[in-house]
């Protein structure tokens, strides 16, 4: 009898839940707490922060202002026309960086791929500039660009006479669009060349027998099974895309007049330059919301092929 | 250069016998090949040598002539200048400092809560990761105003606390070194959990040496990603001593926009610490980012 009791207690002690049993996970808190606390400081409240200030007139100067409601949507979407222009910019910016650079690192990386001497040099190469600070590579192309820099001395060997690139207001978006390509295809080349790594050669051996070209096998095999890399590639590029900022600020200021005018480039002139924080918050929402819903149909369109 | 590439190609044939229809179309395939990647290599690295070229031209040298690719000139007048007039020494120092004191707090942090997810059951654990893997997902452009006024409302505007505090907790450093934790052996920590050991002891003693590659990487990313951060210095300082060198450098060519070659001087100062990071870690910097993108 009493030994039964006494095993019937050992029993549930034993399977006490976790929460009762506080020496064991207190350890984890502790170790995660200044990480969590951190992660909670700086984005759970900056973002509730974020959308407060959206729905004032908020001035730092004067530490405060009215509640406006919508009113900060409102003029962003129907009185200001600058926004209507910096999101156009924005998006003629990510409709050339991320098909230009998602191509152009696949068609490297199958090059890269292939090559069985220097594979490792041309990597380091193409990757270099991805840890140059986009400011000093932005300084450099601000004098590739100059009316009597490497461009137009080269178009010069042809008996043309370039343009002003970053000043002319056509010519200035694409400039933007060439450089931004040229930085940061070599990290999405070594992304690729990973992604190539994995396919199993059976897959191309299999197309070989089949009488399969190099261009089929490119087509049929190479370009389906590396969709979820394609994926992670447009999605992390179109992100970044509408948050450009740094190259547009050293180039061009967002000019000539607006035609570079990003949306970031807007938002930090509206927020520390005006001081208009709460326009600007309601600015970087309305960013959010396209990022959002554009990420969502790639992810959409996807899926889609999947299935089919 | 692509003749040099002939040369380096025509063994490579010869290991892969007749593999393909037409061996000669293979040959030419692969030389048209090897001639474009070279190609595009010299358009990766031409800038660089522009950099280099007009950095050591002098003011004189540059004035006279500012676009040749053959300099007529060669004096360290413009590097001396932009380090000790230009002020980019101080510049420098100030990057290093910052990139320093966040590559160690922000790995320490990181592994300590990645410790934590991996390692250690507690209530709510799971609903903690996945909300750290959410903020992942957010722009910066939406936290941008409210870290400002945040860092603003702590009084740290302005201040190197200021400058490096937000850059303490990553949600990315932390998902990565959980997964790498997740492969090390449950059985060495159980081994020393046995003889007595403390998590943090577990922690110092067996986790942090075994998972060095992995921390070394996140350092790395670290230091790159904060040396070249550029619009939250811009926002959070307004005292031109304390400017790390992408926004000192921004300022020094406002000053100096008459005479680019000191531009290009300070922009070869500032490359050259990351250049180094980069030879001796290179091997750290593909292996994170073949990581990242499989992992998408």
């Amino acid at each position: 009898m009493t030994m039964q009791a006494k095993i019937e207690k050992v029993g549930p002690q034993r399977s006490k839940p976790l929460w009762q049993q506080p020496r064991k996970w207190i350890a984890g808190y502790l170790f995660a707490g200044p990480a969590v606390l951190l992660l909670i400081v700086f984005s759970l409240i900056s973002i509730v922060v974020s959308l407060y200030l959206s729905f004032f007139d908020y001035d730092i100067i004067a530490r405060g202002g009215p509640f406006v409601g919508l009113g900060n949507y409102r003029e962003a979407l129907f009185q200001d026309e600058l926004f209507w222009t910096a999101l156009w910019n924005t998006a003629y910016y990510a409709a050339g960086v991320v098909p230009g650079i998602t191509i152009f690192a696949f068609l490297l990386a199958l090059a890269g791929h292939k090559v069985t001497y220097g594979k490792g040099i041309f990597r380091t190469i193409y990757f270099l500039p991805s840890i140059t600070p986009i400011v000093i590579i932005s300084l450099i192309w601000v004098w590739l660009y100059s009316p009597g820099g490497m461009f137009n001395q080269f178009l010069k060997l042809f008996g043309i006479s370039g343009p002003n690139w970053l000043m002319e207001a056509p010519i200035a978006m694409p400039s933007v669009i060439i450089m931004s390509i040229w930085v940061h295809v070599g990290y999405y080349v070594v992304i690729y060349l990973a992604g190539l790594a994995d396919i199993p050669p059976d897959f191309y051996d299999a197309a070989k027998v089949d009488g399969a070209n190099v261009w089929q096998e490119i087509l049929f095999i190479t370009v389906p099974l590396l969709r979820n890399v394609t994926l992670f590639v447009t999605v992390t590029l179109a992100i970044g895309a509408f948050q450009v900022f740094t190259q547009i600020y050293i180039m061009t200021l967002g000019g000539p007049g607006s035609a570079t005018t990003s949306m970031q480039l807007l938002i930090f002139r509206q927020g520390f330059q005006y001081f208009r924080m709460g326009y600007a918050s309601a600015l970087s929402w309305l960013l959010f919301a396209v990022i959002f819903v554009l990420v969502a149909i790639q992810l959409r369109i996807t899926r889609a092929e999947q299935i089919v | 250069m692509s003749q040099q590439s002939l040369t380096h190609v025509s063994p490579s044939t010869a290991a892969q016998p007749a593999q393909r229809r037409g061996a000669a179309n293979f040959h030419l395939g692969t030389v048209t090949m090897y001639f474009l990647m070279i190609v595009l290599a010299l358009a990766m690295l031409f800038p660089y040598y522009y950099l280099m070229v007009n950095a050591f031209k002098g003011t004189r040298g540059f004035a006279a002539d500012p676009y040749s690719l053959i300099p007529k000139t060669f004096t360290l007048e413009s590097i001396l200048y932009a380090w000790d007039t230009g002020q980019i020494s101080i510049y420098l120092g100030n990057s290093t400092i910052y990139a320093t004191i966040v590559v160690v707090v922000q790995t320490f942090i990181s592994s300590l809560a990645a410790y934590a997810f991996a390692r250690i059951q507690f209530p709510g654990r799971n609903l903690l990761f996945m909300g750290i893997l959410a903020t992942m997902m957010l722009p910066y452009s939406v936290l941008l105003i409210p870290t400002y006024l945040i860092i603003w409302g702590l009084g740290l505007a302005n201040t190197i606390s200021g400058v490096v505090l937000p850059g303490f907790a990553s949600a990315y450093g932390i998902f990565m070194l959980r997964q790498f934790f997740l492969n090390i052996p449950m059985e060495l920590e159980d081994a020393a959990r046995i003889d007595g050991a403390s998590r943090l002891r577990i922690y110092f003693q067996i986790i942090l040496p075994l998972a060095q590659p992995a921390l070394v990487t996140i350092a790395i990313f670290t230091f790159i990603g904060e040396w070249s951060s550029f619009i939250w210095p811009l926002v959070v300082l307004s005292n031109n001593k304390l400017y790390p060198i992408t926004v000192g450098i921004a300022l020094f060519r406002g000053e100096h926009s008459m005479y680019y070659d000191r531009v290009f001087a300070a922009s070869l100062l500032a490359t050259l610490p990351l250049l180094f990071v980069f030879f001796v870690g290179q091997r750290y910097i593909i292996g994170g980012i073949s990581l990242t993108g499989l992992k998408g």
